[in-house]
């Protein structure tokens, strides 16, 4: 598992392959600012060559919306209905006929807790929170709380079989970096698209994030770190008087104002370049400016939700309280995908609020009706507009939840589940997915992923070789990316 | 993993189909291979079962085993079977030395084989990778003697030119003096020179002009500032971080901010650069009592991790090794290195230095005792500590390294016996002695400090002070209860005997009046209580007292050449700090008595002794707090009886040695002697002049990084740093006159070297880049004037990015969000995990945070106003804007304006003035944080402004030209 291949480069510090690029570094970002699909790049097993915005095959999906349920919801309570827990409720895993999950070896390998201590085990099954039907061709289990979901069965690939190692809520930054919080920080998985493709559009960030990270701790999750600030997400707010750093004209000053400004800086710089006719940077600065001035209504357009028709809103469930914010956060993704942004990162619902240690009912029974219907109008929306065969949206979250019930409280509530890293479902639907697939599985009682089962770099590994990178290429020489895993695209819900 | 599958057999098939259709070429397809996979055993530096693997020749010869090919047929051929792992042959490379080699690999390999595994007869071996450029010696170069002597101010030109000469190179002419001006003053202490400073230097006609600019800037306490921050970079300095919201500290510390003040400060005082990286790496084996010096263990600190000490430990393997001697350790982390001789057994040795090491707080006087350092505990948060110096000490002086495989710290080699410290034996690491060092007691005693002591006797003081004042209370209280009680009786007394004469019977207990008396009582017994409280405490304080006196005189007779016989005032100290045990214990015991009592009060049973069965579960309890207090007291009383002269210390006391480890490192890294250092640290400074390093690689001179483009200048450089003394001073000197660095960045065009050395690889002209981060916020506040020049201090938080205009160094910077300051973020402010150069980039939210941000817009109108000011009061309104716009020029850009430059700031002025008297635009102030300096009302002041704001937009004015 910790292999990790050598290559000449191994060594080699990646500042020194940014400067050999030739045009230096303020040419590189010029020239991924610029990149866009076309030619495949060398074959493979040749030598590391520095990203020039090209993918390095023939690219499955041009855009990625990435929604993360943050906290860690149920896969026993979502998209992963385990009826033996309702069968067995009140027992113990050794009164189950079920092997002993917890003497499985799996279990401490799948668990790499912060501290030197095993976390409290839950030997006390929680029966089932609420009821399951088959819907779909495919027959797909899907529990009581995801009506619009379920109607949408057949276009989703489900992944039941996914664990990680990290016990605690750094898991949601390993989910998006692939690596335990023991370990070096490493950049998100949307910084590495970047790096590795660069924009599709002229006047939007690369790399979008709606509605998250709250905390400043998991902005590790749209984090670039050794890549450079510049691939880091950029965090957009549905809100029109601010949605981007530094993105709004000051109030005190007005538009004529500003326009007359640019136009004089341009001319400057213009005479400038007379006077040096060789600098490239100078070039490349005069082009910036003039896409900053066009990003400055560029982004409130694309977040400007009032331009959809009543109809689209009301499908997002904008009209109504408990749906508004994922519906505007979902409906804001597909406007930035529609208009070219490679990757948008998304938060439907707050931060950690699926941490379901007690009252699991209550808390997903309310969260599912609030991210439900968006989700499953983005879905149909991104057919309906053409864009089903271009996107690829991943349904994630950090870890599932035990399928014992937690009794460490002192108030003595018993109607919780405890992190779980053994085993959990995320989904994926979109460009190159096989819809109607159900792939992998947990063991009866929804504990251990059923091996061989899926790290959380495979997920990377699937959204990369959907956008037709190979992540080892994208590697850093001289940096380990992923020592527990590089990750291998799922090809069973490859289309 | 079907589709996997597919593309696997893909790549073979087509590898097949290229078997019949192309030749194999050794050189691209074979040989990268072997270099790839083989060569850290099957090469130069080893020879594993007599088999070299770098020339088809050797190849073909083989080792112990035989030939490792048999041409013609792979079939047949060793390596094949080695390499797949068939007929019984041990797969390679071995699990350890890294994966097996791919499908195509091995499909290309048996093609050459099978084509007849030839390569081209001057084949090279690989060369001994000990013999590689940067692990020989340093030798100072013979200064090359070059035709155009007129280009050579000093040997660094005479190094540039001779590389230039050989190329038909001619350098670029010197830069104009007002750009030079602005360049050596960006350089040397990040701010640009005012129009003041360029009218001064303009007019000066001294010959010397331009070596007193440089004097001035070194000097200037500025300039440790500037070059603080870039050593700041490769050193990786961070503030804590780990979970900031919580606030819970994972990483480094929060008075790291020490050691960057130290770099500062070292920076100016012109401190040798081997004695800063042996204050960094051993200042508390160095220079064990010099306070200044310890903090400079920061480098360490900032490695400390709470949740894994290995990776602590492995930042400080990996970044030392590239910080000061270009190594790239970490490659052998899981392996021996596959291109320096640094083996995996080097790597654990070298992390053996740092495996004793800890954290400590130390109290600085007039600040709060922060207390001992808080050890990592699992779920218990870290507190925030801000007083105090933290730095580090040899905590466990037999610490061992076990070494780990794979570079899985779990993995233990089972059997293998713990690594000692070492470095690597081709840089003569192997020889040096590691002499455990005896620290002075100042250094591990810290409560042998005057303040400190002074503050225990205070603290003392107070406590017998405040508890006087608590017996003074309670005595009151018991005066006031007797007379309360006594009042009391009296009335009831007097009452009887006011019973009418005659009437009915006073009733002899009448119930208001047996409450009173009771109440009376109680109140009177309580207080009887406290007073024996107070006095046991006043005791028990008083006793604390005289111990911490006798302690603190007994430690100044043994430590201090105090007054006294330190044997007889020990004997004291340990009588009086066992007689203020007693005075605790019996204090203990009153209280233990009171809340027996109390207890069986409470349930109605009240003397104590009685029995009544069951006894309350509280009653029981409080019985036996009480035996056990009367057992304690009984303790203490016979612990009087023992004659010793053991008594505890004040405060923290550390290990009286340290292993000498890290000193051991710190000579041989910062020693003339080691080939790297020297070589490493100028490169870092040529790099941070000129906007490109002489070996491109700065963290790897080994054999994988870059060659330098001029390595007898690199060496002379070297040579020149040492042999004076280490100072940095004298190279910024050396660098910043040499007329390389004063040529023409522009103008290249038309230059006979523009169209040879496009890149300029040469150094035939400078190289114009853009400013850091920090000096385009610095910058913007030093020119309209706002910039605070304090210096030092605690890291200012981020989100104070508007309210402070102290320089951008003293923010807060750490790796999690928030991070930086939101505007240096976006001018690539350093990754402080990882910065060994900067990056330059240029994306279109620099623009927005020029044209948006508050602090240009603020500067441009605070700016503006001045030079308005000055222009204002010429003839007419054409040369007032003249004059103002040259003004502008010369503040912003260093430069007057170009005829087309002035025309079309001019032009410009016009039609802001006639936009603004035309509509008068509303302004709407900004609000909050950003609420700033308003637009002014006066169409002419703001079209003013606006100009002002332009030119901080102005490439020029964020290049360094």
């Amino acid at each position: 598992m910790r292999e990790h291949e050598q290559t000449p480069q191994c060594c080699q510090p990646r500042r020194a392959f940014l400067a050999d690029v030739g045009m230096g570094f303020a040419g590189l970002a010029l020239g991924s600012l610029l990149g866009r699909d076309g030619h495949v790049r060398a074959a493979e097993g040749e030598a590391w060559i520095p990203p020039d915005g090209k993918p390095h095959f023939a690219p499955r999906a041009k855009a990625v919306i990435w929604l993360f349920f943050s906290g860690g919801y149920s896969h026993l309570e979502t998209f992963d209905p385990k009826p033996a827990l309702t069968k067995y409720d009140g027992k113990t895993f050794s009164e189950t006929p079920y092997p002993d999950p917890l003497a499985s070896p799996l279990h401490d390998r799948r668990s790499r807790s912060v501290v030197p201590m095993k976390r409290d085990v839950f030997p006390v099954i929680y029966p089932m929170q609420v009821g399951f039907q088959k819907y779909g061709q495919a027959g797909v289990e899907i529990t009581d709380w995801w009506p619009h979901l379920a109607r949408r069965a057949d276009d989703i690939a489900f992944v039941r079989n996914m664990w990680t190692t990290d016990n605690d809520h750094a898991a949601e930054n390993q989910m998006h970096t692939g690596r335990h919080k023991l370990d070096e920080i490493q950049p998100s998985l949307g910084a590495w698209v970047q790096y590795g493709l660069g924009s599709l559009n002229d006047n939007l960030p690369e790399y979008a994030v709606l509605g998250g990270p709250t905390r400043a701790d998991n902005r590790v999750s749209i984090g670039s770190y050794y890549l450079g600030p510049k691939y880091s997400g950029v965090p957009l707010a549905l809100d029109p008087k601010n949605p981007l750093p530094y993105g709004k004209r000051p109030a005190d000053v007005s538009a004529r104002e500003q326009a007359n400004e640019f136009e004089l800086i341009n001319q400057l710089n213009q005479l400038s370049a007379v006077e040096y006719p060789q600098d490239e940077t100078l070039r490349a600065r005069i082009r910036t400016y003039e896409l900053a001035f066009r990003m400055q209504t560029a982004v409130p357009e694309a977040l400007d939700l009032a331009t959809e028709t009543a109809d689209t809103q009301q499908r997002y469930g904008l009209d109504k309280p408990a749906t508004k914010m994922a519906g505007e956060r979902c409906l804001a993704a597909r406007r930035l995908v529609e208009r070219g942004v490679r990757f948008v990162q998304v938060y439907p619902s707050g931060y950690g609020v699926w941490d379901s240690h007690t009252k699991l009912k209550e808390n997903h029974t309310k969260l599912c009706a609030e991210v439900d219907q968006p989700v499953a109008a983005l879905l149909a929306d991104l057919k309906q507009r053409g864009l089903w065969d271009d996107v690829v949206v991943v349904f994630c979250t950090e870890f599932g939840r035990t399928p014992g019930v937690q009794t460490t409280f002192t108030n003595g509530a018993k109607d919780g589940r405890d992190h779980h890293p053994h085993g959990f479902t995320v989904w994926f639907a979109g460009a190159g997915i096989k819809g109607g697939t159900v792939h992998g599985a947990t063991d009866e009682l929804g504990f251990h992923a059923i091996e061989p089962a899926h790290y959380v770099t495979d997920i990377h590994a699937t959204v990369l070789h959907l956008l037709g990178l190979d992540g080892r290429r994208l590697e850093i020489p001289g940096r380990k990316r992923l020592d527990i895993d590089h990750g291998k695209p799922i090809a069973e819900i490859l289309a | 993993m079907r589709h996997a599958g597919l593309i696997f057999a893909w790549a073979i098939g087509s590898a097949q189909f290229a078997a019949a259709a192309e030749p194999v070429d050794y050189g691209r397809e074979i040989k990268p291979i072997f270099v790839r996979h083989c060569y850290a055993c099957h090469g130069a530096l080893k020879q594993q079962s007599g088999l070299r693997l770098d020339t088809a020749t050797a190849i073909r010869r083989g080792g112990d085993s035989g030939a490792a090919v048999e041409p013609g047929k792979s079939g047949e051929s060793l390596l094949i079977d080695a390499v797949t792992g068939a007929n019984g042959v041990t797969r390679m490379p071995p699990k350890d030395e890294g994966g097996p080699l791919k499908s195509e690999e091995i499909a290309a390999l048996k093609r050459w084989i099978d084509s007849g595994a030839a390569g081209p007869t001057d084949e090279q071996p690989q060369s001994d990778p000990r013999k590689h450029w940067a692990f020989q010696q340093v030798v100072r170069p013979a200064v090359p003697r070059v035709s155009n002597a007129a280009a050579v101010a000093n040997p660094i030109d005479a190094f540039l030119v001779s590389s230039q000469e050989t190329r038909q190179l001619v350098p670029a002419p010197e830069a104009s003096r007002s750009a030079l001006l602005r360049r050596v003053t960006l350089d040397l202490v990040g701010l640009p020179p005012t129009r003041e400073e360029l009218h001064a230097f303009l007019s000066d006609t001294r010959p010397d002009a331009y070596d007193r600019v440089v004097e001035r800037l070194l000097e200037s306490p500025q300039y440790g500032e500037r070059w603080a921050r870039h050593w700041m970079d490769v050193w990786r300095y961070s503030d804590w971080y780990g979970r900031r919201a919580v606030p819970d500290i994972w990483n480094s510390a929060p008075q790291i901010w020490r050691w960057r003040d130290w770099i500062v400060r070292s920076l100016n005082d012109d401190k040798g650069y081997d004695r800063m990286v042996q204050e960094m790496l051993a200042a508390d084996e160095i220079a064990p009592g010099d306070e200044e010096a310890g903090v400079a263990t920061g480098y360490i600190v900032r490695n400390w991790y709470a949740l894994n000490p290995n990776q602590w430990m492995k930042d400080m393997v990996e970044h030392t090794g590239k910080a000061f001697l270009g190594l790239t350790f970490n490659c052998a982390h899981c392996h021996d290195h596959k291109y320096d001789p640094i083996s995996n057994e080097d790597y654990f040795r070298f992390r053996a230095f740092f495996e004793p090491v800890q954290l400590r707080q130390d109290w600085v006087e007039g600040e709060p005792d922060p207390g001992p350092f808080q050890k990592y505990e699992y779920a218990v948060l870290r507190k925030l500590v801000k007083p105090g110096m933290v730095r580090i000490f040899d905590e466990n002086l037999a610490a061992e390294t076990r070494m780990y495989r794979q570079g899985d710290e779990r993995a233990f080699v089972e059997g293998r016996p713990p690594v000692p410290p070492g470095a690597p034996a081709f840089l003569g690491g192997d020889k040096f002695a590691i002499a455990p060092i005896d620290l002075p007691v100042g250094a591990w005693y810290p409560g042998l400090k005057p303040f400190i002591q002074k503050s225990e006797i205070d603290a003392r003081q107070a406590d017998v002070q405040k508890a006087r004042t608590i017996l003074e209370a309670a005595q009151r209280a018991l005066v006031g209860a007797v007379a309360r009680m006594t009042e009391v009786e009296g009335q009831r007394l007097a009452a009887l005997a006011s019973a009418p004469a005659g009437g009915t019977q006073p009733a002899p207990h009448d119930p208001r009046w047996l409450d009173r008396q009771r109440d009376s009582q109680t109140a009177w017994r309580n207080s009887q209580a406290g007073v024996k409280l107070a006095e046991a405490q006043l005791a028990s304080a008083q006793s604390r007292l005289d111990s911490s006196v006798a302690r603190i005189g007994a430690d100044n007779a043994r430590f201090r050449n105090g007054p006294g016989d330190a044997v007889e005032l020990s004997k004291v100290a340990s009588r009086a700090e066992r007689t203020a045990r007693l005075r605790g214990a019996l204090e203990q015991q009153v209280l233990a008595e009171q809340a027996a009592t109390s207890e069986r009060l409470r349930h109605g049973t009240v003397a104590a002794g009685t029995t009544q069965e069951p006894l309350p579960a509280t009653v029981k309890a409080a019985d036996e707090q009480l035996a056990t207090a009367v057992q304690n007291v009984a303790k203490a009383q016979k612990d009087l009886e023992i004659d010793s002269t053991n008594y505890s210390p004040i405060g923290q006391v550390y290990p009286g040695k340290s292993t000498g480890r890290r000193t051991a490192l710190a000579r041989w890294i910062a020693n003339r002697d080691n080939p790297l250092t020297a070589r490493v640290a100028v490169n870092h400074i040529w790099l941070r002049h000129f906007g490109r390093a002489l070996v491109e690689t700065t963290g790897d001179f080994g054999v994988n990084g870059q060659r330098p483009t001029h390595p007898e200048l690199l060496d002379w450089l070297a040579a020149e740093l040492m042999d004076g003394g280490w100072k940095m001073k004298h190279v910024h000197r050396l660098i910043v006159t040499s007329k390389s660095y004063r040529a023409a960045s522009s103008g290249a065009e038309g230059h006979p070297s523009a169209a040879r050395d496009v890149d300029n690889r040469w150094y035939w002209r400078f190289t114009a880049r853009r400013m850091e981060a920090e000096v385009v916020r610095d910058s913007l506040l030093h020119l309209a004037g706002q910039l605070d020049l304090t210096t030092g201090g605690m890291p200012i938080e981020n989100d104070q990015e508007l309210a402070s205009r102290r320089r951008s160094l003293y923010f807060s910077i750490h790796p999690e969000g928030g991070g930086h300051p939101q505007m240096l973020e976006l001018f690539d402010a350093p990754d402080p995990c990882d910065c060994y150069r900067r990056t330059e980039s240029l994306v279109p939210q620099q623009a927005l945070a020029l044209a948006n941000g508050p602090l240009a817009l603020d500067q441009s109108r605070l700016l503006a106003r001045q030079l308005w000011k000055e222009s204002a009061g010429r003839e007419s309104d054409e040369s007032c804007r003249a004059a103002f716009v040259t003004a502008a020029f010369e503040q912003i850009l260093s430069r007057g304006p170009s005829a087309a430059e002035l025309a079309a700031c001019q032009a410009f002025l016009s039609k802001q003035i006639a936009l603004f008297q035309a509509d008068a635009p509303a302004a709407t102030p900004r609000e909050g944080a950003a609420a700033g300096v308003p637009a002014s009302t006066d169409p002419t002041t703001r079209a003013a402004e606006n100009l002002v704001h332009a030119l901080f937009s102005h490439n020029d004015f964020l290049s360094i030209r």
